[in-house]
């Protein structure tokens, strides 16, 4: 399976402390982040900033799912934004998902209840990136990528990274895994039929993904581009990559 | 010992003043007297980190439901009812017509008629008064959408429920012949008439049943997620199914009382552990324990959780779901060590009453 490149634009809202549009694997998302600013009397914490993150589908209200996905999100981004530095403070996430993959075989009704772990991918790290827009000051930023594990006709086991609605319905389990730049596992969703060995595995495809850009920055910087069709995109560098645009073309007057 | 009366301070009084550390100073074992003979390691509710709570299962609680289930995990109380009604296939949207003959291909297409159809439908009330936190008469709580997101999504993906139970056909063969049987004096040309024309008829989806699977939690003391799961596996266990048929005269489904239990495929059962750290306010370094079934206290001064659903029916330990977020303690290390405690506690649950009765 082979995707596009993942894309991003930073800042595309100009009226929100901090934005960005990402695109991969057939998801967009857009994001805005305000903050910090003041809580709500009702929400408050005395010693940390409240992280508020609220999910948009792409069509029709949120629903029970949106809910789950935001309570997830809401505890990774908490751990990675320093928290402790806004004390009654509010961090507000907004998530609207623009698409996602469009799909003939698999019926899909405008409402669903049932959990789709491949969109965490899309969300964490549009988050990520709005929050660096933002410059919400963070521990670490995060990565994150989904594997599907299907089996094949001959009885071998297929990692797929980043997979289409098709694959999750014939895979036989979906891991959702985000790390953060200090290559520590921040979530771990999973869901299907699997032993802890194909769990292993998912966990390494996933970890050289999302973790890689050390070892790849080695060599040399113009070959990165050519390596991603290897083991899908290198999501750490793309993060780091994009940053770099944005800060070049913001000082470009200072050339 | 002889501490000054002014600083003294009663469990309770240091419990509420200061959770965190009184957790800590319970779990390192600190200002515990030299005569208790309790394990060095101890949670504040006196139970090892590695120690949940004892489960007790009470099946066919409710009169009117088709199954149901009482679960009690020591202070936290569920009660599952599972109704079942009929839904005819006219009133499905985008209904594909389905033959007979039909054989699965796999399992995808099971599950993917139940969640098509909606033919499972969980929801979670927790604004029952359970707990001080959980007002009544507001809208669901974040924490009781979540709860039931994740209850709908580990019954779809276990593929507990198989659709071929929940389908209604109608079989003209078998009715005719069984209208033969039971209505002697009918004409007998009229009778021709009708085996004629329904000789060739094949059998005919006419519904599908709808479960309704409906939690309330009685009281609330922390791990809402192992309890509700419980719940819903005993309620399933126990609910029957009226036989239902089509009765072609009245064009209605007619049912006759409950016989048939539903099967379920495997026991997968939930496994939740809070990870408490012992450096407030999101320090990193120090100690962690990883507390098995935390209680409600815990819960709260805990931001890392771990639950693993296993099933270990086949002989081979199969997992079915993790969920782990909030923190980085648990790493890729840590959740292989957590199956082996999760094989535990299935082992454990799965001695319960609730499965062998049957």
């Amino acid at each position: 399976m082979t995707h596009l490149a993942p894309e991003a634009a930073l800042s595309v809202l100009p009226r929100a402390d901090g934005s960005a549009k990402y695109s991969y694997a057939g998801y967009t998302v857009t994001a805005s982040v305000n903050g910090p600013i003041e809580a709500q009397k009702r929400d408050e914490q005395a010693y940390e900033a409240v992280v508020d993150v609220i999910v948009r589908p792409a069509a029709g209200v949120g629903g029970t799912r949106e809910r789950h996905l935001e309570s997830i999100l809401q505890s990774s981004l908490s751990q990675i934004i320093l928290i402790t530095s806004f004390p009654r403070g509010l961090i507000q996430i907004m998530l609207q998902i623009e698409s996602t993959p469009e799909n003939d075989y698999v019926n899909t009704k405008l409402v669903q209840a049932s959990l789709n772990l491949a969109i965490i991918p899309a969300l964490l790290q549009t988050a990520v990136l709005a929050l660096l827009s933002a410059a919400v000051p963070m521990k670490a930023t995060a990565t994150s990528s989904a594997v599907a594990v299907v089996l094949q006709d001959d009885g071998a086991k297929k990692m797929v990274v980043d997979p289409s609605p098709r694959d999750i319905e014939s895979a036989q389990s979906v891991h959702a895994l985000i790390f953060t730049s200090h290559d520590e596992l921040l979530l771990a969703e999973s869901e299907g039929d699997f032993t802890v060995q194909d769990w292993d595995q998912a966990y390494e495809v996933a970890y050289n993904v999302c973790c890689q850009a050390e070892a790849k920055k080695a060599g040399t910087d113009m070959m990165i581009d050519d390596d991603n069709d290897a083991s899908g995109s290198d999501m750490r560098h793309f993060i780091r990559s994009t940053m770099e645009s944005k800060v070049a073309a913001d000082l470009h007057w200072k050339r | 010992m002889d501490t000054p009366p002014t600083l003294s301070l009663s469990r309770s009084t240091f419990a509420k003043l200061s959770p965190h550390p009184y957790l800590v100073a319970n779990l390192t074992g600190q200002g515990r007297s030299k005569s208790n003979s309790s394990p060095a390691c101890c949670r504040t509710n006196g139970r090892t980190p590695q120690q949940a709570r004892p489960l007790q299962v009470h099946p066919s609680s409710l009169t009117h439901a088709h199954g149901s289930a009482l679960v009690r995990n020591g202070d936290t109380t569920v009660i599952c009812g599972v109704r079942a009604e009929i839904l005819p296939v006219s009133n499905i949207p985008q209904y594909r017509p389905r033959s007979h003959g039909e054989v699965d291909s796999d399992s995808s297409s099971s599950s993917r008629e139940l969640r098509d159809y909606d033919l499972l439908v969980p929801n979670i009330e927790l604004a029952t008064g359970c707990a001080t936190q959980f007002l009544p008469g507001v809208p669901p709580t974040t924490l009781a959408q979540t709860l039931s997101t994740r209850v709908y999504s580990l019954l779809h993906s276990c593929h507990l429920v198989d659709a071929a139970d929940l389908r209604i056909w109608h079989n003209p063969k078998d009715s005719s012949s069984s209208e033969a049987a039971n209505a002697q004096d009918k004409m007998d040309e009229d009778e021709d008439a009708n085996s004629h024309k329904e000789e060739d008829a094949e059998p005919q989806l006419m519904a599908y049943w709808v479960l309704y699977i409906d939690l309330l939690f009685v009281s609330f003391d922390g791990n809402p997620f192992d309890a509700a799961w419980t719940a819903v596996l005993a309620a399933l266990h126990d609910t029957k199914l009226p036989s239902a048929r089509w009765d072609p005269d009245r064009e209605m489904i007619v049912c006759s009382p409950p016989t048939r239990s539903l099967r379920l495929s495997g026991l997968p059962i939930a496994c939740t552990a809070a990870i408490f750290v012992e450096k407030e306010h999101g320090d990193t370094g120090g100690r962690h324990w990883i507390l098995l079934d935390p209680d409600r206290l815990e819960e709260t001064l805990c931001r890392e959780v771990v639950t693993m659903v296993v099933d270990c029916s086949d002989g081979e330990t199969r997992v079915r779901a993790i969920e782990k977020h909030g923190g980085t303690v648990i790493g890729r290390e840590l959740i292989r060590a957590f199956a082996g405690v999760a094989e535990k506690r299935w082992t454990e649950v799965q001695k319960s009453a609730f499965l062998t009765d049957k």
